[in-house]
């Protein structure tokens, strides 16, 4: 499942695809701060990274790939500076 | 290069050609309906063949001059000397890249910038585009830098600053729009744009304030912005299939100018080209990124501050009040970015600013743009090897011709041996055959050349394979990997084009019923993909094509059952076939194994079909199987059909030709081996009784030669799987004749396939065994 979904948090694992998009938005739903755990992501389709902008989430972890998490680090810092939960290292 | 592309390249080379003549008729007369036709079909045709080809610039080229020809066709417009124009710029340039595509096996990487362009270009000529349209695609072409570069993070220009100070190279601003629909084709925006490389800022705006209830998650709800340092060739090729979603503009150094340097530089110094200052400014830079976070760093920041204010007092140029000294401020606190963009900027102004002045070429004007890109495109580059599409009647008209060469040089030893006997001249017969020999070879060679016209490689058929076994698996749920061998063996164009159908159905009946489900095959320890082997060799004067699969065979003892059932044989007769002879009677006629008639074989019409089908152009089918192991069905063809090898044997009065494939020996039997059983009469010859037929008895002709010898000359052939002694009169060579079909009067008879003109003059007739007998 590279989807997991826990009572707050949303665990994102390897290749996030646009499947998982339709349980990412059922879950951003209920929740007024929902938590997002993208460590283990490998590859995060746009339709979840645009339900990210969206909803109102709170970044436990960015991914491990450097690249991958520059730039969703990137996009999601400047939409929604006060909801990560750390200052995103822009790697250089 | 796959076959498909080889032929796809002179196909095209052809289309493209009579769409430019085409376009240039339609110039002089724009009325004639037929032209616009007919360079609407070759566009249109074009276009869809190069749909196969991984060329997404070259098809959207076309399918933009198709609209156009389209909306001519439909009289919806007319064509003035600028439609035809861009239209003829755009077929030359597809049929450059289709040079390209034959030299590289891949279009150049401006391809998809210059498709993207023109093809706008053309939708602009139509009339539903309006004008609106047509302001929109012109300043597409020449997109300003957009404005929300002024939002992107000083760091971030500073970065794209220095990446274009210090590699030279362009930097595009990317606005990247997908329509809501592209989740829905597989696409994947953000992917897309990780792809890009030194990518250098990347930020999403929402197109709508849509609450995060009311989201649909599958519709695209972003657009993205991105800054690269790329040229935009390469930046375009990436985004090939939705280059409509994108606006790509080239930055200029001013555009990003973190901290409005614009404004302070002196105006008479704009522009100026000075290379010594440039060559300062970029050492600097080297200084002020030189690892190191020492003391050196500090005295070091200092000297580089002191040598650009110097430089700056000597060039006249001013910078706003403190930011030099704020900048080294910063590099000594180990943050040399500031520094670094400073003197990014500066560089950009002392260089002969290579990078806004390519990107105003670009920005400029569009038609200059296609004028001095097709430069390149030099004369010796356009004239690759043809090939010549010739009417198949033409060739076959060669063909008869040499064929009666053939035969006619064939009266000259007939002229010697005139000379010698009638004549008295053995000179002259001697001189004779000499220059025959001469005509005989060169005959020989001219038509060996051309058969070889007519002859194509196996693979034309061969290729529809791959994709009938993966869908008709996947249909079937069984694995099975299909292996190809020998598809570059040739044979005449006509045999190739018959093999299509006998082919496919035995490649449907070896998946159908040959092979085994997954599981089964396990069960009986076979690996999970079943093979199937589809081979062609050459083998003397044959081509055979053979189909084998790995799968579970045929048995015999169901065969024998089924074909009892059907009343196709006698009981006595099913014992005493062996097991072979069992297998073969799938060839009889309305004999289907298939318990349940599928869709995919098994309809009624069967392996008897394969085999008349083969038989109609002069093959053999066999098969062989064994239960549980697989089965092998072998095809042997001529190689080509326009000659064949006759054996002429004399019968009473008149010489008759015997197709040489069904002759075993010739065997001079001494009467006294004939055995009469009843009225038949036989020989025993290798172990087996050979029925003895007399051929002037079947030819009803006068027995001519009263036998002196005590000998018969017996023929001995097989046909169709049966061996008879053909008592003949006398045995003649063997020749090659050009076999015509009976046609006239006489096309109703039967027993003769044919007949053939000898060397002197004589009607040879040739037989048809298995119709006679």
């Amino acid at each position: 499942m590279p989807l997991t979904i826990t009572r707050t948090l949303a665990r994102f694992e390897d290749c996030c695809m646009v499947e998982e998009a339709l349980s990412l938005l059922e879950f951003l739903k209920g929740r007024k701060s929902a938590k997002v755990d993208l460590s283990r992501c490998t590859y995060l389709h746009s339709a979840l990274l645009q339900l990210l902008v969206v909803g109102s989430v709170k970044i436990v972890a960015l991914p491990t790939d450097p690249l991958l998490a520059r730039w969703v680090g990137r996009v999601l810092a400047e939409r929604h500076p006060e909801h990560l939960a750390q200052p995103v290292q822009i790697a250089r | 290069m796959t076959t498909l592309l080889q032929r796809f390249i002179p196909e095209s080379r052809e289309y493209l050609e009579s769409a430019s003549a085409g376009l240039l008729g339609l110039e002089r007369n724009p009325a004639n309906d037929g032209l616009v036709n007919e360079v609407f079909r070759a566009v249109h045709t074009l276009k869809g063949a190069s749909g196969l080809f991984d060329i997404p610039a070259l098809t959207r080229l076309l399918h933009a001059g198709e609209d156009v020809l389209g909306a001519v066709r439909s009289a919806q417009m007319t064509l003035d000397s600028t439609a035809v124009d861009l239209l003829l710029d755009s077929l030359d340039r597809v049929s450059g890249w289709i040079d390209s595509l034959e030299a590289a096996g891949a279009l150049p990487t401006d391809a998809d910038g210059i498709s993207a362009r023109l093809s706008k270009q053309l939708w602009a000529l139509l009339p539903s585009a309006g004008t609106a349209a047509k302001a929109v695609a012109v300043s597409l072409e020449v997109a300003p830098p957009p404005d929300w570069l002024a939002d992107l993070p000083l760091e971030e220009r500073q970065a794209a600053l220095n990446a274009s100070a210090m590699d030279g190279a362009n930097l595009q601003a990317i606005t990247y729009t997908p329509d809501d629909g592209c989740f829905y084709r597989a696409e994947d925006p953000f992917h897309l744009l990780l792809q890009l490389p030194g990518l250098l800022s990347l930020s999403v705006v929402r197109r709508d304030e849509i609450a995060l209830a009311e989201t649909d998650p599958f519709r695209s709800a972003l657009a993205y912005r991105a800054v690269a340092a790329q040229p935009r060739s390469e930046i375009e090729q990436l985004f090939r299939y939705v280059i409509d979603q994108v606006v790509i503009a080239t930055i200029p150094a001013s555009a990003i100018d973190p901290i409005g340097l614009e404004a302070f530089v002196s105006p008479q110094s704009v522009g100026t080209n000075c290379p010594m200052a440039a060559r300062i400014l970029s050492e600097q830079r080297r200084i002020v990124a030189l690892p190191g976070a020492d003391t050196a760093l500090k005295s070091r920041i200092a000297a580089v501050e002191a040598t650009i204010a110097s430089l700056l007092a000597s060039l006249d140029w001013t910078v706003p009040p403190g930011e030099l000294a704020a900048a080294a401020g910063d590099a000594c606190m180990g943050r040399p970015e500031r520094m670094l963009g400073l003197i990014a900027i500066l560089e950009a102004r002392a260089r002969p600013a290579r990078s806004e002045s390519e990107s105003e070429t670009i920005a400029a004007d569009p038609a200059d743009v296609l004028i001095d890109r097709r430069a390149p495109l030099s004369a010796e580059a356009r004239h690759p090897g043809r090939i010549l599409k010739v009417d198949q009647n033409k060739v076959d008209r060669l063909m008869t011709l040499i064929g009666e060469m053939v035969v006619s040089k064939n009266s000259l030893p007939y002229l010697a041996k005139r000379a010698e006997e009638v004549y008295g001249c053995r000179e002259m017969g001697r001189e004779i055959k000499e220059k025959y020999a001469v005509i005989d070879r060169l005959a020989q060679e001219m038509q060996r050349a051309i058969l070889d016209v007519r002859m194509l490689p196996v693979s034309e058929i061969f290729d529809r394979f791959p994709r009938l076994v993966r869908d008709l698996s996947r249909r079937l749920d069984k694995q099975i990997e299909l292996k190809v061998i020998g598809e570059e063996t040739a044979a005449d164009k006509n045999i190739v084009e018959a093999l299509g159908d006998p082919l496919i159905h035995l490649v449907r009946n070896a998946i159908d019923h040959g092979i085994e489900m997954p599981d089964q095959r396990v069960d009986v320890g076979k690996p999970e993909a079943a093979t199937i082997l589809l081979r062609a060799f050459q083998e003397g004067d044959q081509v055979i094509i053979e189909v084998s699969d790995d799968g579970k065979g045929i048995d015999p003892r169901a065969i024998k059952l089924k074909a009892l059932e059907k009343n196709l044989i006698s009981e006595d007769k099913a014992d005493s076939l062996s097991d072979q002879q069992a297998i073969d009677l799938v060839f009889l006629p309305g004999f289907s194994t298939a318990k349940e008639v599928s869709d995919l074989s098994g309809r009624g019409v069967g392996m008897d079909v394969v085999r008349s089908a083969v038989e109609k152009i002069n093959g053999t089918v066999t098969l062989t199987s064994r239960k549980g192991e697989g089965t092998l069905v072998r095809l042997s063809l001529p190689l080509s059909m326009a000659v064949s090898r006759v054996m002429m044997v004399e019968v009473g009065d008149g010489l008759f030709g015997v197709p040489m494939d069904g002759v075993v020996e010739t065997v001079k039997l001494p009467l006294a081996r004939i055995k009469r059983i009843k009225q038949a009469e036989a020989f025993v010859s290798r172990n087996a009784i050979i029925p003895l037929v007399r051929m002037h008895e079947v030819l009803q002709t006068p027995r001519g030669l009263v036998n002196e010898t005590g000998e018969e000359a017996v023929l001995v052939v097989r046909i169709g799987g049966r061996t008879i002694g053909l008592v003949v009169d006398r045995f003649r060579e063997g020749i090659d004749v050009i076999l015509k079909p009976m046609d006239g009067l006489l096309a109703g008879m039967r027993g003769y396939s044919g007949s053939a003109l000898l060397g002197d003059g004589r009607v040879l007739l040739v037989l048809n065994l298995k119709e006679l007998l």
